[in-house]
């Protein structure tokens, strides 16, 4: 009977401890802070007023001496908090890291940043009243947050630094509240210069010279496309955007923005087109290595290997400009330009992008720290310096250091135009119905019901 | 339930009682009964909660009034143009596929569990063996989903690293796609669920088999019973009600189940189930009325369990 | 031996047979986890876990085309020495080994009288002959994947290749401190147990009397209310989020371990009373009623008697819901936040979004296995039989 009294004893003395411990911990670690606490540790608001009525140059005179390297701290003062949220993690996360480095050591802006993918988080935190002070989301999240979320223009942000089509991405009913940091182009073809040379290819300049070059692969006894859909919940995405990419080319960017705002109904017949023009491809194995089930089956980041294999299973793969990284890391031994490259998808009459937006539930003299940094020329130099894929913030036009980022930042620089994806850009069910119908239809399903379901999800998600 | 028979030990006053359970009647009430209160409110709500669910009726189309949310959660997957269609749909959607999970999966994980407990529980290495069927459980299911991906990966003829195909095709044969074809991916899906929750089951089982008194298993042995009907005859009676607290978790579990399938298939290809649904409208489609619809359907779905456990507790009741 | 003993021999070997068999599935996929973690991560996209301990192909292809004229150690003839690197690089990739197998020697053809290696033995061939020009061939094991998952590595390529060549990240000092940094595995470990060890406790202090009251006591209501609780299980966890996360946030919870502890304790006890209450009330009532017939106060009863005998149904319990919240990583983000990281917080961390590092969590898998396995072992003694022999009769 003693040792289990002592067990007891020793048991409740422990949780006792840690009932202080974490008394005292959370009094320490202010993590969520809510927005509402902010005021208290703000200077008199008169200090802050010339700073967000500010002209569009952030160089106007701050009410603190400007710190090093030019970077306007907008009032923050030494010790204030920013809580963050976003998707990244690893390496991602790290780059951005480096990215703000330069303003936290300027500032004395303390991050407090969360990461994750499980959609749960931020919008329990938003529904509940403690919002992170920014997040950085999809299109989606600036849709559905837009009645909490601050207006860009009155964070101090440098607007000439970025097209207006960006803008207009950004811009919900008229209040501008995303601000897009980072982006990457869907509509290229990675390929291996090394294997086309040796087997006498040619990079296709038009649509009709893809078609042929795809015809001769298969004569050549060659397999032209890799191509894999899964990625557990959001399976099927890699299949939308050739889908998107194929209407580019075929009805060109008036067409999309139809799709986008509900005039053009998602069961057109050039959609429709469009899906069996891929499907043609995308379900047969002499065009796609393992067929329909290859394509259904294969993780999205090992259909990227496969054109830079040794022996190659296939030539070509459409994919991101984020492939260019999966490549180096599975292998370490290829160079890009010689081993591995990427040629826009020929006769696109325009770019889709994935971009990653900025949004800020909070307007305290820190975040607008932030936000006028990011959007300034020192933070876009700086985003494009660390290499964390593109910036749309013009001034990083020319401070790339990878190779492949440069000639990727020059293909979305001189595009004709830039479209968002459909899947992000529609607000609710409409992405995953996407989803769902290309993976079904390449699994074999009925072509004309899974387009009426998607063209139902639009309907209902555009309020139409 | 008869009330004579009630042995002294349960009358210890009204208000006893109340004090043993009160510290978790309020934590529970606090964390889970307000919880779903809210929840049941925002059923009838629309997709943000600002007005009635009627207010989304659509002209034209099928309408439940303040029930329009539950009108999606039971019939959106549903096919009505004909009996052969409204079965064939039902299988595919996310309702025949849990009543596919629950059956199979509660089979499986109970079965293989008390058979392997009982098993275990007579040979020396009984520590090593019971771990082995555990360690799926200590597994975050992080780790299990990389490793299911190494027996169902489908591959290609250069690149193989799925198990599963590598043995087929070193047979000759051709690599199946496991988690793509419809009807087989939910079978695959469900072994995974086996795989890691039976050494849950198994665990409980041990704890119930231990307190059989061993006396009474002598009695029936030396009474010339054979190991297989003094198992049947004389232990499953005893631990009976224990089987049925894991039968019960276990169909619990299999309807909150939702991991398994977010990560391996995304709930397409039809293999959805009804809590990745709920995910789907609460995170993706920002749907609170929908989702929230679709967690009371989950809720009431136990209510047949709570028959058979509220029956089992008065006949247990009965007998003292 | 005698027949008996003979009898008894052959009468266990179903069982072991049945238990062997068991095990072996059981344990195969997780050993193929295993052998996956210890393998660099070029090497676990390209070939399966199960070919990691066969010798490479590359060895029996050179052996079967280029051995016989070459040489084993490829150095056989002094003009075409396999290893030179000067030689080599020209054959790196299978194209190039190809086109040079392909034209003839002395209108002799390359590989003489058997035919070329197809593109994948060429493939494996090169492989081999970079190894044999000295230069770095993949190591077929390593233990980078557990090094960089300890540390919480950030990095393109790994943690011992960074900090060789002094490039590691600004908050790696390349010694063993590296453990404790704010995106390793040592302080989310610490956090992982504050959360974890609270949260196992209180629910079980609060199920045991619950239990004892639905099992052993009269009161208005029990059939209600313990079909309540059932059902209760059922709720599911992100319908709580919000509503919690509010009220929270008004008591200044958020963020603290207490806010998290509760949330455990209210989640996990229903599960955790539905099985106190069985197993409680399933002990014999002889026992309780001679004990009160002695004169034992009903507090004594429980402390005494009902405890120790329940510890069985208590060491499940503690086993469970010591997993459950070990491996949680949405509460513990929402109520304690991600700025005190627990340890599934700190793996998930690990991958981008894209998914590039998964291999990192081949390791961090096991790692964070390990005190559940612990635990499991330690309370295993709790499953003991015999517990009520004799405790009628005494």
């Amino acid at each position: 009977m003693n040792r289990k009294s002592m067990v007891w004893s020793l048991t409740s003395l422990f949780t006792l401890v840690a009932i202080l411990l974490s008394a005292c911990g959370s009094a320490a670690t202010a993590t969520q802070a809510p927005a509402t606490q902010a005021p208290a540790t703000q200077p008199p608001a008169a200090t802050e007023a010339p700073a967000t009525q500010a002209p569009a140059g952030t160089e106007a005179p701050a009410t603190q001496a400007p710190a090093t390297g030019g970077i306007d701290c907008m009032g923050a003062q030494q010790g204030d908090e920013i809580s963050m949220l976003y998707q990244w993690s690893g390496t991602e996360e790290d780059n951005l890291n480096k990215i703000l480095a330069p303003l936290v050591e300027a500032c004395g802006i303390v991050l407090k940043p969360e990461s994750s993918r499980d959609q749960a988080l931020l919008d329990t935190r938003v529904k509940a009243g403690t919002p992170p002070d920014i997040a950085f989301y999809n299109i989606a999240q600036l849709v559905q947050y837009q009645d909490k979320l601050k207006d860009m223009n009155d964070l101090g942000i440098n607007a000439d630094n970025y097209l207006d089509s960006w803008k207009q991405i950004g811009t919900v009913n008229g209040k501008w509240v995303g601000l897009p940091v980072k982006t990457d182009t869907k509509t290229i073809i990675w390929y291996s210069p090394a294997n086309f040379q040796s087997a006498g290819y040619e990079v296709p300049k038009t649509w009709d010279d893809l078609n042929a070059l795809v015809e001769k692969m298969v004569a050549d006894g060659k397999v032209p496309w890799s191509m894999g859909f899964e990625s557990g919940d959001a399976t099927g995405w890699t299949g939308t955007d050739w889908i998107q990419d194929i209407l580019l080319v075929t009805k060109g960017p008036d067409y999309v923005n139809g799709i986008m705002d509900g005039s053009i109904p998602y069961n057109d017949a050039a959609v429709k087109e469009a899906y069996q023009t891929y499907g043609k491809w995308a379900t047969d194995p002499k065009y796609t290595v393992g067929g329909a089930q290859g394509t259904v089956s294969t993780a999205f980041l090992d259909a990227i290997y496969k054109p830079f294999a040794d022996p190659p299973e296939a030539m070509m793969v459409k994919q991101s400009g984020f492939a260019a990284g999966a490549i180096a890391a599975q292998f370490p031994d290829l160079k890009y330009g010689t081993d591995y490259a990427f040629f826009m998808m020929p006769g696109a009459q325009g770019i889709q992008i994935g971009a990653d937006w900025m949004m800020a539930f909070s307007d305290k003299p820190a975040v607008k720290a932030l936000v006028a940094y990011l959007s300034s020329d020192a933070g876009g130099k700086k985003w494009a310096e660390v290499g964390f894929d593109l910036t749309p913030n013009k001034a990083g036009t020319d401070s790339y250091t990878d190779p492949a980022a440069k000639d990727k930042a020059k293909l979305l620089g001189d595009a004709a135009a830039v479209l968002a994806d459909l899947g992000d850009k529609i607000p609710g069910g409409f992405g995953s119905a996407e989803f769902k119908a290309i993976s079904d239809y390449i699994n074999g399903g009925d072509l004309d019901k899974d387009l009426s379901d998607v063209a139902a999800a639009q309907a209902q998600a555009l309020g139409k | 339930m008869t009330t004579q028979n009630i042995p002294k030990i349960m009358k210890q006053g009204s208000w006893v009682p109340w004090l043993y359970l009160l510290p978790a009647l309020i934590v529970m009430s606090f964390f889970i009964v307000y919880p779903m209160i809210n929840t049941i409110s925002l059923s009838f709500g629309n997709k943000d909660g600002t007005a009635p669910a009627s207010t989304t009726c659509v002209e034209g189309k099928p309408c439940w009034g303040i029930f329009e949310d539950y009108r999606y959660a039971l019939t959106a997957e549903l096919n009505f143009s004909s009996a052969g269609a409204l079965w064939d749909s039902f299988w595919k959607s996310s309702f025949g596929n849990n009543l596919k999970w629950i059956i199979l999966m509660t089979a499986g994980t109970v079965g293989i569990g008390l058979a392997y407990a009982v098993l275990a529980d007579r040979v020396k290495y009984e520590a090593l063996a019971k771990a082995i069927l555990f360690m799926p459980m200590a597994i975050s299911f992080v780790g299990a989903g990389i490793i299911w991906k190494f027996v169902y990966d489908y591959g290609t003829k250069q690149v193989q690293i799925g198990l599963l195909n590598s043995i087929i095709t070193s047979f000759g044969g051709k690599p199946v796609s496991w988690l793509s074809t419809p009807g087989l991916n939910t079978l695959m899906l469900i072994l995974v669920g086996v795989w890691i929750w039976t050494g849950f089951c198994m665990t409980i089982l041990s704890a119930a088999l231990k307190s059989v008194p061993e006396d009474i298993l002598e009695a029936a042995r030396v009474d010339g019973a054979t190991e297989w009907s003094t198992f049947w005859k004389v232990t499953v009676p005893i631990i009976m009600p224990t089987i049925l607290v894991v039968i019960t978790t276990m169909v619990i579990n299999v309807l909150k189940l939702f991991d398994i399938v977010y990560v391996m298939t995304g709930g397409n290809f039809s293999t959805n189930v009804i809590a990745n649904r709920m995910y789907t409208e609460m995170y993706k489609n920002f749907n609170v009325g929908r989702g929230t619809a679709i967690a009371v359907v989950l809720v009431l779905a136990i209510i047949p369990f709570i028959y058979f456990n509220i029956r089992r507790f008065l006949e247990q009741e009965a007998i003292r | 031996m005698n027949r008996d003993q003979i009898n008894k021999f052959f009468s266990r070997i179903p069982t072991h047979v049945i238990v062997i068999v068991t095990m072996i599935i059981w344990i195969v996929p997780t050993l193929g986890l295993l052998i996956t973690s210890l393998r660099p991560v070029q090497a676990i996209n390209t070939t399966g876990w199960w070919t990691a301990f066969s010798t490479p192909p590359g060895a029996a292809a050179y052996q079967q085309y280029c051995s016989t004229c070459h040489g084993t150690d490829g150095k056989k003839l002094p003009n075409a020495d396999l290893t030179n690197p000067a030689v080599v690089s020209q054959v790196g990739r299978s194209t190039q080994l190809l086109a040079v197998l392909q034209k003839p020697i002395d209108d002799q053809p390359h590989t003489g009288n058997t035919s070329l290696p197809t593109p994948q033995e060429a493939a494996t061939i090169a492989v081999y002959l970079r190894g044999l020009a000295g230069g770095a061939t993949a190591a077929r094991f390593t233990l980078s994947n557990y090094v960089d998952a300890l540390v919480g590595y950030r990095g393109r390529s790994s943690y011992a290749s960074d900090c060789s060549s002094h490039t590691q990240a600004l908050d790696l000092q390349c010694n063993i401190s590296d453990v404790l940094n704010p995106r390793g595995m040592g302080r989310a470990f610490i956090n992982s147990l504050l959360v974890t060890i609270p949260a196992t406790i209180l629910p079980i202090l609060f199920a045991a009397f619950a239990g004892y009251a639905f099992a052993w006591l009269d009161f208005k209501g029990r059939f209600l209310l313990f079909a309540v609780l059932v059902g209760l299980q059922v709720v599911p966890l992100q319908m709580t989020l919000v509503p919690i996360s509010r009220i929270y946030a008004q008591l200044g919870l958020n963020g603290t371990f207490l806010g998290v502890w509760l949330f455990h304790t209210g989640f996990g006890l229903p599960y955790a009373i539905y099985l106190m209450r069985n197993f409680l009330g399933s002990l014999p009532s002889d026992l309780f009623e001679a004990a009160y017939i002695d004169g034992a106060s009903h507090w004594t009863v429980f402390r005494s008697l009902v405890i120790p005998l329940a510890m069985p149904a208590i060491a499940s319990l503690g086993i469970f819901q010591f997993l459950w919240v070990w491996n949680d990583l949405l509460v513990a983000l929402v109520f304690l936040g991600g700025t005190t990281p627990v340890m599934t917080y700190q793996i998930s961390n690990m991958v981008t979004s894209l998914g590039a590092g998964w291999q990192l969590l081949t390791a961090a898998a096991f790692l964070s296995m390990v005190l559940p396995m612990v635990v499991f072992f330690s309370l295993q003694r709790y499953f003991v039989r015999g517990m009520l022999a004799g405790a009628v009769k005494g």
